[in-house]
């Protein structure tokens, strides 16, 4: 099976989020591999391992400063990495236009049988690109899964809505985003760290042609404006809190 | 001129409330933005008696009561929305920020080549600087970033506001609905095909709950009765921290948090919570924040409205006590 795996950077979640001069300043933070991103690809290795002789190849539009984060992803288990660092796409719209461009350049005429990318990058939430990649690529998709159950003839797969749970049924070729709770990503050994040095890390050139459809307008530090009033005791809290309009 | 489509979703026969909220809130905009008009679509059926007066303001409710859409499907509700988007002549489409829309909005984005917008505050300042931007948080609630869409159509995922309850806007003007023909390819077996849906019995997702009562480790997985307790008794519901889901004491539905979900109940009580910047950004919009904590210095404090400093074991059972008295009184 050839499975294609998107992932992205994100800061670290001990990085500070500086702002100098009003203007975002991410120079001090340290970049990591997407958390939802590591279950998307603990499970493509997962199904790799199951079904003999399948490619996992993983997808990265990022500054040649995420090789590092590449060569983490390789000690877990992907076969080959291309990185495409190019201009920083404005929008999910142009991520996801260049992502489906890097996938059928490499695969070709066929498309892949899987495509996993995380729920979301954790530093914008936005939650676009896997589905926006899959209506490119004209895949069937699903997003936010919690469970997937993988056969020759087809994919059974969960995911949550709220106050429950949907089950799916789709063919390949597919793409996922992954939710958390579809897996524990497994730690590195020593032997894979070492085992991913002699994997190839490919850096390819990537067009970018489609026009974004958002603009950031401004990004400003977060202020919070409350001010927090200690109460003596549970007693003097529920009155307080009776006192608040239409609560109970 | 605008008009605006408000997707209202349904689910076991039931119009979501936050769908009702975004109908509510698209009306309040027309009424600031004169010409434009609002029309919402109502898929699979539903009692639309739940709707009687409830949605007030002026309108079209288009309602696809086809036994098809009962179950959602990802490209028999796209092919929905694109006719109906282009049947009303629409430029904006609204839905709630839940689990279906964050499925459908991105490909309804490609599909009709428009401005996506997940998550967003739609606040008075919609109309400002030619229209259409929001704002939401971003890095974990370090920063706040505003957004513009760049192309006619837009369509926006909208997040629960907790200052104003979902109230029916008494203009006197009434919404009228409008059954949509069945349409011909809802018979068509589309995949990826939802099989099944399985609600959790008696549990209140805690996206949807007003009241949140939301616990850390600190809690002990014994302590999680005080909280179901608390949560019952004030009709809300339990939230959990990350390290809570990790230790496996809390399914992931209830984390709140960076990797788990984004709320904004009218109330959160936060019990035995220190506050990590991940867990405080997916606060960010709750109504009235109390904390309780042993430890005065939490950071939790500094997002709180009411702090209750002391050990959750021995403060809790007395809150509920208190609570109790209360509601009995009432």
């Amino acid at each position: 099976m050839h499975i294609a795996v998107c992932l992205c950077q994100v800061p670290d979640t001990a990085s500070v989020i500086d702002f100098f001069e009003g203007a975002l300043d991410l120079s001090r933070v340290n970049g990591v591999m997407n958390p939802f991103d590591e279950y998307a690809l603990e499970e493509a290795v997962r199904i790799k391992e199951r079904f003999e002789g399948s490619q996992v190849t993983l997808f990265c539009i990022a500054p040649s400063s995420a090789k590092e984060m590449l060569r983490k992803a390789l000690a877990m288990g992907g076969d080959r990495a291309l990185l495409f660092s190019t201009t920083e796409p404005a929008d999910t719209f142009q991520t996801a236009g260049m992502l489906s461009r890097a996938i059928t350049d490499y695969y070709g005429e066929v498309l892949p049988d899987l495509v996993f990318c995380g729920k979301h990058s954790t530093d914008f939430q936005s939650a676009q690109v896997p589905l926006m990649l899959a209506e490119l690529l004209g895949m069937e998709s699903v997003s936010a899964i919690i469970k997937l159950e993988a056969s020759r003839a087809g994919i059974h797969v969960e995911r949550e809505i709220e106050g429950g749970i949907e089950s799916l049924e789709l063919h390949y070729p597919a793409l996922f985003s992954v939710e958390k709770g579809l897996n524990v990503p497994r730690k590195t050994t020593i032997k894979a760290v070492m085992e991913a040095r002699k994997k190839p890390i490919d850096l390819l050139p990537v067009t970018l042609s489609e026009s974004s459809c958002v603009t950031i307008t401004s990004i400003k530090p977060f202020v919070r404006e409350k001010k927090c009033r200690v109460v003596q005791d549970p007693k003097e809290l529920v009155l307080l809190l009776t006192h608040a309009e239409a609560l109970f | 001129m605008n008009t605006f489509l408000v997707f209202l979703e349904q689910r076991e026969g039931v119009v979501k409330k936050s769908s009702i909220d975004t109908w509510n809130r698209a009306q309040e905009l027309a009424a600031l933005h004169p010409g434009a008009a609002v029309s919402a679509l109502l898929v699979g059926p539903a009692s639309t008696r739940q709707l009687d007066g409830c949605p007030g303001g002026n309108g079209v409710i288009y309602h696809a009561n086809e036994e098809a859409f009962r179950l959602y499907n990802p490209e028999h509700y796209t092919r929905l929305v694109v006719e109906t988007m282009k049947r009303v002549a629409a430029t904006t489409l609204f839905f709630a920020d839940t689990a279906l829309s964050r499925d459908l909005a991105p490909r309804l984005s490609v599909r009709l080549k428009a401005s996506l917008l997940t998550g967003c505050a739609v606040d008075d300042a919609w109309g400002e600087n030619g229209g259409g931007c929001c704002q939401r948080p971003v890095y974990s609630g370090a920063a706040i970033a505003s957004f513009a869409p760049c192309r006619p159509l837009k369509i926006y995922t909208c997040t629960p506001r907790a200052s104003r309850i979902s109230s029916p806007i008494t203009s006197g003007a009434r919404a009228s609905v409008v059954v949509l023909e069945p349409s011909s390819s809802t018979s068509e077996e589309l995949f990826p095909l939802v099989r099944r849906m399985a609600m959790h019995e008696g549990v209140r997702d805690v996206a949807e709950a007003r009241i949140i009562v939301a616990g850390g480790r600190g809690m002990g997985r014994a302590g999680f009765g005080l909280l179901e307790a608390l949560a019952r008794l004030l009709g809300g519901a339990v939230g959990a921290s990350r390290p809570v889901v990790d230790e496996g004491w809390r399914p992931h539905a209830e984390q709140i948090g960076q990797t788990g979900k984004t709320v904004a109940p009218a109330l959160y009580l936060a019990c035995a919570i220190s506050g990590a910047p991940q867990h405080l950004a997916a606060i960010g919009s709750a109504g009235i924040v109390v904390a309780i904590n042993c430890d005065p210095h939490a950071p939790i404090f500094d997002v709180a409205d009411y702090a209750l400093v002391g050990d959750v074991h021995l403060l809790l059972p007395k809150l509920i006590e208190e609570f109790r008295e209360f509601l009995k009184k009432r």
